[in-house]
């Protein structure tokens, strides 16, 4: 039994938090009001129906979505949604446990570092794949 | 190396027992309370998560049947997660002392996989004491009847089997388990007798 506990351990100790695709591209126009930075895009799929739902009332706000692996459950987001909530320059946080997306909207005054979002999923054991920044 | 790393190691090494919970640790800085009952005893157990990587706490046991109070030390430690898209899966090494006697002791692994529909797990636990040691292996499986989203209630029909080196015969019971926000709440029935559990994150 001990044996096969310590294999266990030992085969388990080589899981890696896997964060791929965090690669800065340059901004760039998407509408007449909107800029998109891009991450991951590839792998970051916001519609219009749940931007719109998440900017509505928002203004000279960046809204920046994340692509989350592992946020299988409530309990997974909510401490991200804690985290980014006690920044002041966040005006607003949503989850979407369905499609593995987090919105959050920061007012124009913070400098969104992408490395620091990546840190802050990592920090609560998800892993961000892919970020896009809008500005609305 | 110094008693102080010595006893972390200890403590890390030590397991704790019938978490009825999928999820041991909390968030980065999170503390969780949790009650549990049933028909030999009742506990009040605090841990907090310095990281997400493993929690410390204390558990309060009230032993009804034999008229025994007492408090453990707990921890659980992270060994490895994966992420995928629709997936996590986490293994983790768990334990704990108690003030019952210097001889009582438990520790162990537990693992589990956990999509939204679906929810797995297994443990397997020595626990050493003042009069028998023994080892408790336990499987979980769950299905969530329907997919709420972030903050709506969420319900899980689950079954749960047991066995001991002690009996040597597995025990098998049905229970549900509901959480919404910060709450999570399981109920069941074993032996004829209710076993809740009442966990709160914070």
């Amino acid at each position: 039994m001990y044996k096969i506990l310590l294999s266990i351990i030992i085969l388990s100790s080589n899981t890696v938090l896997a964060m791929d695709g965090m690669h800065n591209h340059d901004s760039h126009n998407h509408n007449k009001h909107q800029d998109m930075t891009y991450v991951d895009g590839s792998k970051t799929k916001i519609t219009d129906e749940m931007f719109l739902s998440f900017s509505a009332g928002l203004s000279n706000t960046q809204i920046v979505m994340v692509d989350v692996q592992g946020m299988v459950c409530d309990f997974c987001a909510r401490g991200i949604e804690k985290t980014f909530s006690d920044d002041k320059d966040v005006k607003k946080v949503d989850v979407s446990l369905d499609k593995g997306k987090v919105m959050i909207a920061y007012s124009m005054n913070k400098k969104v570092d992408l490395d620091e979002i990546k840190n802050i999923f990592l920090s609560n054991g998800q892993t961000a794949t892919g970020i896009v920044i809008r500005k609305v | 190396m110094g008693i102080i790393n010595k006893t972390i190691i200890i403590l890390l090494l030590v397991v704790t027992a019938d978490s009825a919970f999928s999820r041991p640790i909390s968030w980065s800085g999170g503390s969780t309370i949790m009650y549990k009952t049933n028909s030999m005893h009742s506990s009040y157990y605090y841990h907090y998560s310095p990281s997400y990587k493993y929690s410390m706490g204390l558990e309060y046991i009230n032993n009804r049947h034999f008229n025994d109070q007492y408090i453990n030390l707990k921890t659980t430690y992270l060994l490895g997660r994966k992420n995928t898209k629709k997936s996590q899966a986490n293994l983790y090494l768990t334990g704990g002392i108690s003030t019952k006697s210097k001889n009582n002791h438990f520790y162990g692994i537990h693992g589990d996989w956990e999509t939204r529909r679906l929810f797995t797990s297994f443990s397997v636990i020595n626990k050493d004491t003042d009069v028998k040691d023994y080892t408790e292996n336990e499987l979980t499986f769950g299905v969530a009847p329907y997919l709420g989203e972030y903050n709506d209630l969420h319900t899980w029909v689950m079954v749960k089997a047991k066995k001991d080196t002690i009996n040597n015969n597995w025990e098998t019971y049905p229970f549900m388990k509901f959480f919404k926000g910060d709450s999570l709440i399981e109920v069941g029935t074993k032996n004829s007798h209710w076993d809740i559990h009442y966990m709160l994150r914070f």
